[in-house]
C-alpha cells in the first residue's frame, strides 16, 4: 500500500481579503466615529484615538503622563471612585501611548455600554490632573524606568532610536532620571487641552453593534467642545542622522542585544508593501532567512526578527536579536551576509511561494473577528488610507517578482546606511 | 453555551470539535499530558526541549514548518509544569495539512543528534534571555525551590540550571517522548470553521493509525504538608526591593479553586484591588503588586509580588501586606466587591470566547481535568462564591507555616 503520509494533502492559496464594512459617521462637534459590527458574542470594544502621541510632546514623557493621568480623577469622580466603578461594571480600559497617537482602549459587555461610555467620557474630557496622584505616577513610573534600564533589551533600542532619528526628535529622544522631575499639572493641562480635542479624536467601536449605538455616542460625546486654542504645530523635522556603530557596555550581563536598522519610508509610499515582503523573507516570520540560519542551523540565538514599521513622520526597519555574548560578532557578520544575498541573488521561487502563501494566511488573521478587523483599520487609517492598502499589499503578495525584490534590498537595505546598536 | 461533540479514537486519542462560522479559520490544539513534572530531577528541562525538538521534522515530512506555511498557517507550543501544548490556526480549506503535520509527528518524530545539540544551545539562549539575563528573572527558580521540598514542581519548566540541558542525550528525549507522547495520552480540539462529521473522519484518517502505544503510569512523590514559615533572601543587581510570598494551596480540581481565584482577584484584580488601593495608593509602600494562584494540576500555590517603593523598608511593607490578608480572614469583604469580581469573571469569560484558539486550548485542558463540559459549567462555579467561602479559604491557606518568603533585595541600595 502506498503510504499516504508522504505527500502533502492539496493546497489551496487563500483568495484575497472582500470588502469589510465600516460605517463612519460624524458627531455634531467633529467626533469621528467609525462601527465595525461583527462578532458572536455580546460584547464591543471602543477605541478612542487622538493625535496625542509622543510626536507633539514639548518635553520627554509629556504625551505619556498625560495619558496616563486621565483616569486618576475627573471632575465627578476620585481616582479610586473611577477605578472601582470600572472594576464593578467589569470594565476593562487601557491606556496608550504611541509615537504618533494617544487613547483610551474599553472592553465591556454590551448591558454595559451607557457606563463605558459615560466614565470614557468623564476620562477623556474631564480629568483634573490632581498633584498627589501625579506625584505616586511618577514614583511609579521612576521605578519601572529603572528596572527597564537593566534590560539590554531596552537599552539597546532606546539608544537605535537615538541614532536613527536623533536626540533633538521626540522620535529619538532619549527619556533620562531627570525627566521626571519635570512634569507637572500645569503641563499635563495645557497638553490635554491642546490635543484631548473633539475634533482631534476618532472612535472606532467593534464587535456586536446595536441600533443605538450613534444615538449612544451623541448621548455621551456629542456635546464636548473644542477648546478655543487650537493644537500649536509642534512637529519638528527629523535630522537625517548618519549611520553609526555604538556599543553600549553593561557589566555583568550575560547576553548581548543587537538592533541593526535605519530609518525607512512608511505605508503612503508605493514601495512599502514590496519593502514588507523583502523583510518578511528577511527575517520577519518563523521560517526567514535570519531565523534559520542563525538560531535553526546555528543556534546562537532564541529568536531573531526583523521589522518595518509606519511612523506618521518617518518609518524605520530593524532587525532586533539577543545572543550569548560570545556569538555576538558571528551574528551581526551572517545578518549582514543575508543581506548582501538577498541584494546580489534572486529569491528561488519555492521560498517565495512559502511566503506568498504565508502572508496571505496573515492577511486572513488580521480580519478574523470584530477586533481584529478594528486594528487593521485603525492601522491604515491612521495613515490616511482605506482597505484598498490591504488590496495593494495582497496584489503585490501575489504578484511581486524575484527582480523587484533584489531591487528593493538594494534600494532599502544598503549596508553602510544602517545603524549597528550593541548592548551587553 | 460553547457546544462540541467528542469522539474517542481506538487508539486512546480524544477529539473534541466545536463549530464557529463566523471565522475563516480553525484553530488546532494538541495537549500532551506531560510537563516537566515528569522528568527526572537531574534532567529538569527536558519536556520544554523535547517541545523545541517536535519541530525538527518527522518520519515522513522532513520540514515541518514549510508545508504549514504553504498552507497559510500559524503555530506554536509551550510547556508546563503539567502539560506541553501544541496548537495550529489555518484557513479552513487547508485544515487537511494541520492532520497531516500533527499525526506525523505524534507517530514517530526525527530526533537525531546534531538538531538536539542545536536546540539545547537555543533553549540554552533562552534560558538566558527570559531567566538570567533579566532583572527577577529567576524568582520563580527560587520561589519554587523554596516552597517545594519534594513535588517536582520544585523546578521550572525551563530546568533548574543550564547544566541540566546540557547533559540531555538524544536517547534521553527518545525515551521522554515513548513514555509520554501515547495517543491516549493525548488530546486533539478543533474550533472554528469546520463540519464535525468531517472532522472526526479526518481524525481517524490520520492520527486512527497511529499505535496505541504503552504510556508509562505516573506516580508522583507528593509534598508533605508545611509545618514552618520559610523564608530566603538573596541580593541581585536590580534597581528596587521586592517581596514574594506564596501559600501552599489545593489542586485545580479542588472545590475551592474558584473560592481562590476569586480571592486573588479581590486581592490585586485591577486598580480596585484591596492590595493595590491600600499598599500602592494610599500607604505608597508598594510600586507595584500582584497575586494570582497558579493554577497546577497537582497542589499548587497562591502567589503575592510586589515591588517595594523606593525608601521603603521591605518589614513594614510586609507586615501592612498581611494586615490586609488578616482583614480577609476576619470577613471585611464587602457584597459590592464580590459582585465586582464576578463582574470581571464575566466579561473576561465572554471575551475569551471570541477566540477559537482559546475555545481549543480551554476544552483540551478542561478535558484532561476530567470533563471538557466543565468550559460551561465552570461559570456557576465562580457564581456560587460567598464572602464566607473567601474568609474560609483565606484561614485555611493564608497561615505563615504554610507560608514561604522571598526577599529579593537590591545590592545597589546598600551603595
Amino acid at each position: 500500500m502506498e503510504n499516504f503520509r508522504t505527500k502533502q494533502p492539496p493546497v489551496k492559496t487563500v483568495s484575497a481579503i472582500t470588502g469589510i464594512p465600516v460605517e463612519n459617521r460624524v458627531l455634531k462637534n467633529g467626533i469621528s466615529l467609525f462601527m465595525i459590527n461583527a462578532g458572536t458574542e455580546d460584547v464591543a470594544r471602543i477605541e478612542f484615538v487622538f493625535r496625542a502621541g509622543m510626536a507633539m510632546e514639548s518635553v520627554p514623557l509629556l504625551a505619556g503622563i498625560t495619558n496616563m493621568m486621565l483616569s486618576e480623577g475627573t471632575w465627578n469622580y476620585t481616582a479610586e471612585e473611577l477605578n472601582n466603578t470600572l472594576d464593578f461594571y467589569g470594565i476593562f480600559q487601557n491606556l496608550t501611548t504611541d509615537r504618533d497617537s494617544a487613547g483610551l482602549n474599553m472592553l465591556f459587555l454590551n448591558k454595559h455600554i451607557e457606563k463605558a461610555m459615560e466614565l470614557a467620557g468623564e476620562i477623556l474630557f474631564h480629568p483634573v490632573f490632581p498633584e498627589k496622584e501625579l506625584n505616586l505616577m511618577m514614583k511609579k513610573r521612576l521605578a519601572g524606568y529603572r528596572i527597564s534600564r537593566e534590560k539590554v533589551q531596552n537599552i539597546a533600542s532606546d539608544c537605535f532610536f537615538e541614532s536613527v532619528f536623533g536626540r533633538n526628535h521626540p522620535y529619538g529622544r532619549p527619556v533620562e532620571e531627570k525627566d521626571f522631575e519635570a512634569i507637572t499639572p500645569a503641563l499635563l493641562r495645557d497638553f490635554h487641552s491642546a490635543y484631548y480635542t473633539p475634533r482631534n479624536m476618532a472612535a472606532i467601536i467593534s464587535g456586536k453593534i446595536h441600533e443605538n449605538t450613534p444615538y449612544l455616542f451623541e448621548k455621551y460625546f456629542g456635546s464636548f467642545t473644542d477648546s478655543s486654542l487650537p493644537a500649536g504645530n509642534s512637529l519638528k523635522a527629523i535630522n537625517g542622522q548618519d549611520a553609526a556603530k555604538i556599543h553600549i557596555e553593561k557589566p555583568g550581563s550575560l547576553q548581548t542585544a543587537i538592533r541593526i536598522g535605519s530609518a525607512t519610508i512608511n505605508k503612503r509610499h508605493p514601495d512599502y508593501p514590496g519593502l514588507k515582503i523583502l523583510d518578511t523573507i528577511l527575517g520577519g516570520y518563523f521560517g526567514s532567512r535570519l531565523m534559520k540560519n542563525i538560531r535553526e542551523d546555528k543556534g546562537y540565538t532564541y529568536g531573531i526578527h526583523s521589522s518595518v514599521t509606519s511612523l506618521d513622520q518617518s518609518g524605520y526597519k530593524v532587525i532586533s536579536t539577543e545572543t550569548g555574548k560570545q556569538y555576538c560578532t558571528l551574528t551581526i557578520d551572517e545578518i549582514y551576509r543575508e543581506i548582501r544575498i538577498l541584494q546580489k541573488e534572486h529569491v528561488k521561487n519555492d521560498e517565495l511561494e512559502v511566503v506568498r502563501n504565508y502572508m496571505s494566511g496573515e492577511m486572513v488573521r488580521m480580519f478574523d473577528g470584530p477586533f481584529a478587523i478594528a486594528d487593521s483599520f485603525k492601522a491604515v487609517w491612521e495613515f490616511g488610507l482605506d482597505f484598498s492598502y490591504f488590496n495593494r499589499m495582497m496584489d503585490t503578495v501575489k504578484t511581486i517578482d524575484p527582480e523587484e525584490i533584489m531591487r528593493l534590498a538594494n534600494l532599502y537595505y544598503n549596508i553602510d546606511d544602517l545603524h549597528e546598536i550593541t548592548a551587553g | 453555551m460553547i457546544e462540541f461533540r467528542k469522539s474517542i479514537l481506538n487508539n486512546g486519542l480524544r477529539v473534541i470539535v466545536h463549530e464557529d462560522r463566523s471565522t475563516p479559520l480553525v484553530a488546532m490544539n494538541i495537549l500532551y499530558d506531560a510537563g516537566s513534572k515528569d522528568e527526572d530531577p537531574d534532567l529538569t528541562g527536558l519536556a520544554h526541549l523535547l517541545e523545541h525538538l517536535m519541530y525538527g521534522g518527522s518520519a515522513n515530512i522532513p520540514d515541518y514548518d514549510t508545508p504549514l506555511l504553504l498552507a497559510g498557517g500559524e503555530n506554536n507550543a509551550f510547556t508546563n509544569n503539567d502539560i506541553t501544548n501544541y496548537y495550529i490556526t489555518i484557513p479552513s480549506e487547508n485544515i487537511e495539512t494541520a492532520f497531516w503535520l500533527e499525526s506525523d509527528r505524534m507517530l514517530d518524530p526525527d530526533f537525531t543528534r546534531e538538531k538536539t545539540e542545536i536546540q539545547k544551545n537555543v533553549v540554552i539562549e533562552e534560558f538566558r534571555q527570559r531567566y538570567l539575563n533579566q532583572p527577577y528573572g529567576d524568582v520563580m527558580i527560587i520561589l519554587r525551590s523554596l516552597a517545594y521540598t519534594t513535588h517536582p514542581y520544585k523546578w521550572p519548566t525551563i530546568g533548574t540550571d543550564i547544566s541540566h540541558i546540557g547533559r540531555i542525550t538524544n536517547e534521553n528525549v527518545r525515551q521522554f517522548f515513548n513514555a509520554n507522547y501515547a495517543p491516549k495520552k493525548a488530546i486533539l480540539a478543533l474550533t472554528g470553521n469546520i463540519d464535525p462529521s468531517m472532522t472526526f473522519d479526518l481524525a481517524d484518517k490520520w492520527f486512527g493509525s497511529i499505535p496505541g502505544r504503552n504510556a508509562g503510569t505516573r506516580s508522583l512523590p507528593q509534598e508533605p504538608e508545611q509545618q514552618k514559615a520559610r523564608e530566603i533572601t538573596v541580593k541581585r543587581n536590580v534597581p528596587s526591593d521586592a517581596l514574594f510570598k506564596a501559600w501552599h494551596i489545593g489542586p485545580r480540581t479542588a472545590g475551592d479553586f474558584y473560592t481562590l481565584d476569586l480571592l486573588t482577584d479581590l486581592l490585586a484584580g485591577g486598580e480596585s484591588g484591596r492590595l493595590h488601593s491600600r499598599l500602592v495608593r494610599d500607604l505608597n509602600l508598594f510600586s507595584e503588586i500582584n497575586a494570582y494562584i497558579t493554577s497546577d494540576f497537582d497542589p499548587g500555590l497562591a502567589v503575592i509580588s510586589g515591588k517595594i517603593m523606593k525608601g521603603v523598608d521591605i518589614e513594614t511593607a510586609e507586615n501592612e501586606l498581611i494586615r490586609v490578608i488578616e482583614e480577609f480572614k476576619d470577613g471585611a469583604v464587602s457584597d459590592t466587591e464580590m459582585e465586582k469580581v464576578r463582574n470581571r469573571y464575566e466579561t473576561s469569560t465572554v471575551l475569551s470566547n471570541t477566540n477559537i484558539l482559546h475555545k481549543a486550548m480551554t476544552l483540551c485542558m478542561y478535558e484532561l481535568l476530567g470533563n471538557a463540559d466543565m468550559i460551561n459549567t465552570d461559570a456557576a462555579n465562580y457564581r456560587n462564591v460567598t464572602k464566607q467561602m473567601v474568609s474560609e479559604s483565606a484561614i485555611r491557606y493564608f497561615r505563615p507555616e504554610n507560608c514561604s518568603t522571598l526577599h529579593y533585595l537590591s545590592d545597589k541600595l546598600d551603595e
